[in-house]
């Protein structure tokens, strides 16, 4: 009996098959190639993003800053005189993906100019399959120092304020200038198997050892570690005076709140990414163990920059009075840094002399000015923010802080 | 109607049309570059080539030998980083590295078909999924070599960019092409046959010469040669090679998807499989958001094509097809009992040196659990003699042969075969000369009946592989071997279809195709009818006479006791008497035992 | 010394939660030789099950077993009638090709409902610890670990003690034998496999309090059911228990001498070096081959 219907099915399923097949063939046939656009029509910009998968929250805050980015330049008459068009598509936070993405986007939807994606592990095929198309690349995150060291010509150019081994600089070197009895005098390195994180933290502790704090616990979890439990006991067996975790953001809220499990208040913490994610990270760590955490940032919504008032405002305008997210903020800047390339070289033909405008040029965006190296690295200032009575702080440098106070020892610590 | 009914009779009876079909579209591939230069449907060919590819291979180790392996794609990352670390440590343009990354595709996939030897169905596809991850987890810590997370760039392409991504695009047609060939050309010889009949039932197969471990790894390995050399054009192709990307389970589903949605065991199958798996790839990536559309296609195919479809497209097509044209037709399998032949020519009967023990079992033990099944069992079995053995149920007469033809394991006791101790596989006891029947007949269903009995094998050498399956001396020999036992009539027809009569005769028949010193039969007159049983015995005098020696199981008492001299008994696990059936019938414990104290034949019967 | 006990007391209390996601694969396969890869999404599903009730009403997550556990035996039963059914008697490999579809299919579903991002579940507890003798036992571990050999216990009792868990138990060790004697096997059937998927749900509940779980969590789980099964041995209840504590252990003790980026491999090496050296596991037997009859 079952096999009969097996087998009335099976043509049946054959049938929906090849149509299925006809269909797609059809409709990706008809799918209109569109020839470059003369003046008068849009300039479109292709972008792929992690709009699902494991980088899905800052993938949405990075759309998020480039709409708002392209409003205003609209707004204000567009790019050469031509409406910005954002052709974005979902990379689901996968290397595969992004890489048919660029392709698709150059060579399928005939881009004139593309715009990157989130986190160095995106950003380092992406860059790849753009410099092969010969086309400018501007990144918005991916601070890796690998992204830097390939040779490319057309890119990739990093819209943050330094790479992510210079991030800790500012805040290594304030740890060094504290009177000695303050100075800490051990230190653990918990990081992420993460070609950001890795580097943000080994640039640290390269540094700090040789200042002479010693590194009593020095691990790399792997991406998929879910237990923190055991790595918390292992660093606070060592009591270190200091740890630095170089996390994302998932394990850097899981490993901060298995320091409360295991009952380990370091003196001083801090961490990479994830207590720049504001309210989602006191959400996930609780209100009262954000106290004193320092991290890495490269934008805050209050600081003083050129154009970050109104970009702040436009913001929350738009998206319900929602205060952006880093990453969106990082997102905006790279459109910045693109229009002013555009705008400063007066056509988008020539992608290469865009190039090289920015490695000629210093741009001012709400991040601060912005300016490279040859390779795309950027030669400037990481800010450092700290986690003070439930609200994020920007501590260093002194000009861009928000607050006069640092905290030296953490209150849970004493 | 009767235009497009005699369409498709030509569909099914010829290959010409099939073969013009496949010509076009070989044409067609090879052209394409050439006339258009759409890079977004050459990027989607590239990757279905790649898909194909593996595939491919995939259909040797899975459609023709039967063991599913979810781990393939760690061949594409093993290439890619061979590729990649040979050509950003040691130098030199990328695509000359990739016959290296093949090499080494292929020792991997022998690593792992050693280790798998002793696997079988659902452990052998669990392990090929740790073997997968694991080989991710190494790419990720071994950064000195592989630099973990952060991937390794290979150097960009240097030729003209009006080339385009022809290099990419033809070395890949060129590998689809080889891995092609490779699959035909094992289809077709013994390497094939060996693994068809594994895949069909292993034990038999191991019991009728084949030597089972030397056919998978040789699978595995052709599974994973070409894939490899993929995966190194595929890592320089994308541009980024990284230890996520390239050890990722899904794509193992996607090929094993292809494999099955197409038709596994067919040679175009993976190949169409894969021709719809990237185009849907390409759909739920760019028009439905990718990220979870691409799971929810592609899980959702792969569970409806195991449900609905679980033969495949082509081999759905063609049995429709032939159902077509066999409507109304009577099978042949239904037929009268054919005439046999006698044996002639054949090497000429064998010398018998009669009194010898050709078979010796001492002190044989074999335990269930805390049954004992074989419980010191010792008898012996002389040269040219038509043995009889015989007992209650239970008493371990089938698991003894078991343990003779090393489908299980004694644990203790010896064996002695023609002087010698018996160890070793099962293949090894067939080469030394020993063949079994089955009680329940295996037969290699899918096979034909002429392929079911070409497939034994009488020793092992690496030239025999390479012959062809179906022709040749063996061929003719095998259907000398039908004519004799009366099946050469159904040489073509699939075993499966076979009445459990017919299916006994096949099982003789291949295990005379292995020219045996001593025969086991288990139960040959069990489940048929009287005249075939007649035939049964009338063959098994014949080949005693040119000095073939039998051990034969047997419940039908009139048979043994007027066939078999000497007759064995056994009782709970032990052999307790043995002699000739007139003292066999007399003797007090055997009748305690088994036969029964009212016990007597209709007709004195005595060896004839 | 120390850091060893606390080790292992991790590694012990990890072990309960894992010995009740185990023990429904265990279960059903059992009864009906399906291995069923959907078994690490499903622990997941029960995660956000357990999350949604948390994070909407407020309900506790341990206690919304009483809740999510129907949920989930419902959805067995419903899963069983449909899908897995018809595939009775067709070799392991297909089912376990078939589970694998589903367990993409509800990944994707999961992402689609719920999102990509990561989530737990943090009632008041989840940051304390019991603290004994310097030895930390967090809180939420062991409630969890209480609640599963409660549950565990329970499962046990049903088992053995009623007229139903007698009938499964035939039915696992010779389903012809058992329908001989006037067990419903198709009923049995899908009673066991909504049981087994109802034991992984309240697994689920407590995945959402002790890790951040994502839809694309479910294949670690996968790994780690698969050699906790391969190591205590197919079908046996007890080996599963056992090789959950062993697992958990040498997850543990590897994350903390070894080094934390080995972790991840445990189960993987576990399933390579047990398959290789002893195939049927530490408390499995050898089933007697019925090869040739």
């Amino acid at each position: 009996m079952k096999r009969d219907t097996r087998r009335r099915l099976a043509p049946t399923v054959l049938l929906s098959v090849g149509v299925v097949a006809a269909t797609v063939l059809i409709g990706a046939g008809c799918g209109g190639d569109d020839d470059g656009g003369d003046s008068g029509d849009p300039i479109s910009i292709g972008i792929s993003l992690p709009l699902t998968g494991e980088f899905s929250q800052p993938g949405k805050a990075a759309r998020q800053g480039y709409e708002v980015w392209r409003d205003t330049v609209n707004d204000e008459g567009g790019l050469l005189d031509r409406q910005v068009e954002l052709v974005i598509r979902d990379d689901a936070s996968d290397q595969n993906t992004v890489v048919s993405d660029y392709n698709a986007l150059i060579q399928r939807e005939d881009v004139d100019l593309l715009l990157g994606t989130f986190s160095s592990l995106l950003n380092l095929p992406a860059s790849a399959a753009a410099e092969r198309n010969q086309m400018l690349y501007v990144e918005p995150a991916g601070g890796a120092p690998e992204i830097f060291e390939r040779d490319f010509q057309f890119g990739p150019f990093f819209t943050q304020q330094a790479t992510a081994d210079h991030q800790g600089d500012l805040f290594v070197d304030w740890l060094l200038s504290l009177p000695e009895n303050e100075q800490p005098k051990t230190a653990a390195y918990p990081v992420l198997d993460d070609p950001f994180a890795l580097p943000v933290i080994e640039a640290m502790r390269d540094k700090l050892e040789k200042a002479g704090v010693e590194t009593v616990y020095d691990e790399i979890y792997p991406v998929s570690t879910s237990n923190f439990d055991s790595i918390a006991n292992a660093v606070r067996s060592e009591n270190p005076d200091l740890v630095a975790n170089g996390a994302q953001f998932d394990d850097g809220i899981g490993f901060r709140r298995s320091l409360s499990k295991v009952g380990f208040e370091p003196k001083i913490l801090f961490q990479t990414n994830a207590p720049s994610f504001g309210e989602q990270y006191s959400d996930g760590v609780g209100v009262k163990n954000t106290e004193g955490t320092f991290f890495a940032i490269s934008h805050t919504p209050d600081a003083t920059t050129p154009g970050n008032e109104e970009f702040v405002q436009r913001f929350e305008e738009k998206f319900d009075g929602e205060a952006p997210a880093e990453d969106a903020a990082d997102a905006y800047a790279s459109g910045q840094v693109l229009q002013a390339a555009v705008e400063g070289v007066g056509s988008i033909d020539d992608q290469l002399a865009l190039a090289d405008w920015l490695r000629d040029n210093t741009v001012e965006t709400i991040l601060g000015p912005l300016e490279w190296e040859d390779t795309g690295a950027p030669i400037g200032e990481f800010l450092i923010g700290q986690w003070q009575g439930g609200e994020a702080e920007i501590v260093l440098p002194e000009d861009a802080a928000t607050t006069d106070e640092i905290i030296t020892v953490r209150p849970e610590a004493e | 109607m009767s235009g497009v009914g005699s369409a498709l009779d030509t569909l099914t009876e010829s290959r010409t049309p099939w073969r013009v079909l496949i010509a076009v579209g070989a044409l067609a591939l090879v052209a394409y570059p050439l006339v258009s230069d759409d890079l977004f449907y050459q990027n989607m060919i590239i990757l279905s080539l790649v898909f194909a590819i593996g595939a491919v291979g995939l259909n040797v180790i899975m459609g023709y030998g039967g063991y599913i392996s979810l781990g393939q794609s760690a061949f594409i990352g093993l290439g890619a980083y061979t590729v990649g670390i040979a050509t950003t440590k040691i130098g030199g343009d990328p695509f000359v590295w990739v016959p290296a990354a093949g090499v080494v595709a292929a020792l991997v996939a022998a690593l792992l078909g050693l280790i798998a030897m002793r696997t079988r169905g659902f452990a052998f596809v669990i392990i090929t999924i740790a073997a997968l991850f694991i080989l991710q987890i190494v790419a990720i810590n071994w950064d000195s070599l592989t630099n973990g997370t952060s991937g390794i760039t290979p150097p960009l392409p240097r030729w003209d960019l009006d080339y385009q991504n022809w290099p990419f695009y033809y070395s890949l047609v060129a590998l689809l092409a080889g891995s092609l060939a490779l699959s035909w050309w094992i289809r077709r010889t013994k390497i094939g046959t060996g693994l068809l009949a594994i895949r069909e039932d292993e034990d038999k197969a191991a019991t009728i010469g084949v030597d089972t471990p030397v056919y998978k790894i040789i699978g595995f390995v052709a599974s994973a040669v070409f894939l490899g050399m993929a995966g190194g054009i595929y890592g320089y192709y994308l541009g980024f090679i990284d230890p996520i990307g390239m050890f990722d389970i899904v794509i193992s589903v996607q090929i094993i998807l292809a494999v099955i949605l197409g038709g596994r065991g067919t040679l175009w199958g993976p190949v169409l499989g894969a021709a719809l798996i990237e185009p849907l790839n390409e759909l739920s990536n760019q028009e439905l958001g990718g990220g979870n559309s691409r799971l929810l296609i592609f899980g959702g195919l792969l569970a409806l094509t195991i449900l609905l479809l679980p033969k495949g497209i082509i081999p759905s097509v063609r049995e429709l097809l032939e159902r077509r044209l066999r409507r109304g037709k009577a099978a042949l399998v239904g037929g009268r009992l054919g005439a046999r032949r006698a044996l002639n020519g054949r090497p000429g009967p064998e010398p018998v040196r009669a009194g010898r023990k050709l078979l010796e079992v001492k002190g044989l033990v074999k335990h269930f659990g805390g049954v004992r099944a074989v419980d010191g069992c010792s008898f012996a079995v002389e040269e040219g003699t038509i043995s009889g053995l015989i007992g209650p149920n239970g008493s371990g007469k089938t698991t003894v042969f078991n343990l003779i033809g090393r489908t299980m394991r004694a644990d203790a006791g010896e064996i002695w075969f023609d002087g010698e101790r018996l160890a070793g596989p099962p293949w090894r006891r067939a080469y030394a000369g020993l063949g079994r029947t089955f009680q329940i007949t295996r037969v290699f269903g899918e096979m034909t009946v002429l392929e079911n009995v070409v497939a034994p094998l009488r020793s092992f050498s690496w030239g025999q592989l390479r012959a062809g399956a179906v022709s040749g001396d063996d061929a003719k020999r095998a259907e000398e071997l039908l004519e004799f036992v009366g099946m050469g009539e159904y040489r073509d027809q699939p075993a499966r279809a076979l009445s459990f009569g017919q299916r006994k005769l096949i099982e003789l028949a291949q295990v005379l195709m292995l020219d045996p010193k001593l025969i086991l039969l288990d139960e040959p007159a069990g489940g048929i009818n009287p005249t075939l049983i007649a035939r049964m015995e009338e063959m098994i005098r014949e080949l005693n006479q040119r000095g073939k020696t039998f051990l034969i199981v047997e419940h039908n008492m009139p048979l043994v006791l007027g066939l078999c001299d000497p007759v064995l008994v056994l009782a709970q696990g032990q052999c307790i008497c043995s002699g000739t059936s007139a003292e066999i019938q007399r003797d007090p414990r055997v009748l305690d035992a088994y036969l029964g104290e009212d016990f007597s034949l209709e007709e004195p019967v005595g060896v004839r | 010394m120390t850091e060893f006990i606390q080790a292992t007391a991790f590694g012990l209390l990890i072990g309960g939660v894992y010995a009740l996601f185990a023990s429904g694969l265990t279960l059903i396969f059992g009864v009906m030789k399906v291995i069923n890869i959907a078994h690490g999404a499903l622990l997941i599903l029960g995660a956000f099950l357990t999350f949604t009730l948390w994070e909407q009403l407020g309900l506790d997550p341990l206690a919304a077993i009483v809740v999510t556990t129907p949920l989930m035996f419902a959805l067995g039963w419903a899963m069983y009638s449909t899908v897995v059914r018809p595939l009775r008697g067709a070799p392991l490999s297909s089912t376990v090709l078939l589970t694998f579809g589903l367990a993409l299919v509800l990944e994707a579903v999961m992402g689609l409902v719920w999102g990509n991002q990561s989530r737990s579940a943090r009632p008041s507890y989840f940051d304390q610890s019991f603290d004994i003798a310097g030895i930390v036992l967090p809180r939420a571990q062991v409630f969890a670990c209480a609640v599963a050999i409660l549950v565990l216990t329970l499962l046990y009792l049903f088992l053995a003690r009623t007229w139903t868990g007698r009938a499964i138990r035939a039915a696992s060790a010779n389903t012809e034998g058992a329908a001989l004697v006037g067990v419903n096997i198709a009923g049995v059937s899908a009673l066991t496999f909504a049981v087994g998927v109802a034991t992984v749900g309240a697994a689920g509940s407590m995945v959402s309090v002790l890790y951040p779980f994502l839809p694309g969590s479910h294949y670690i789980w996968i790994a780690r059911v698969l050699s906790i099964i391969v190591l205590g041995g197919l079908g046996s209840l007890q080996g599963a228990a056992v090789g959950a504590v062993l697992l958990g252990l040498a997850e543990v003790y590897t994350q903390t001498y070894v080094s934390a980026a080995w972790a991840t491999a445990v189960p993987y090496v576990l399933i390579f070096v047990v398959l290789f050296l002893r195939p049927q596991g530490l408390m499995g037997t050898r089933l007697r081959e019925d090869v040739a009859l």
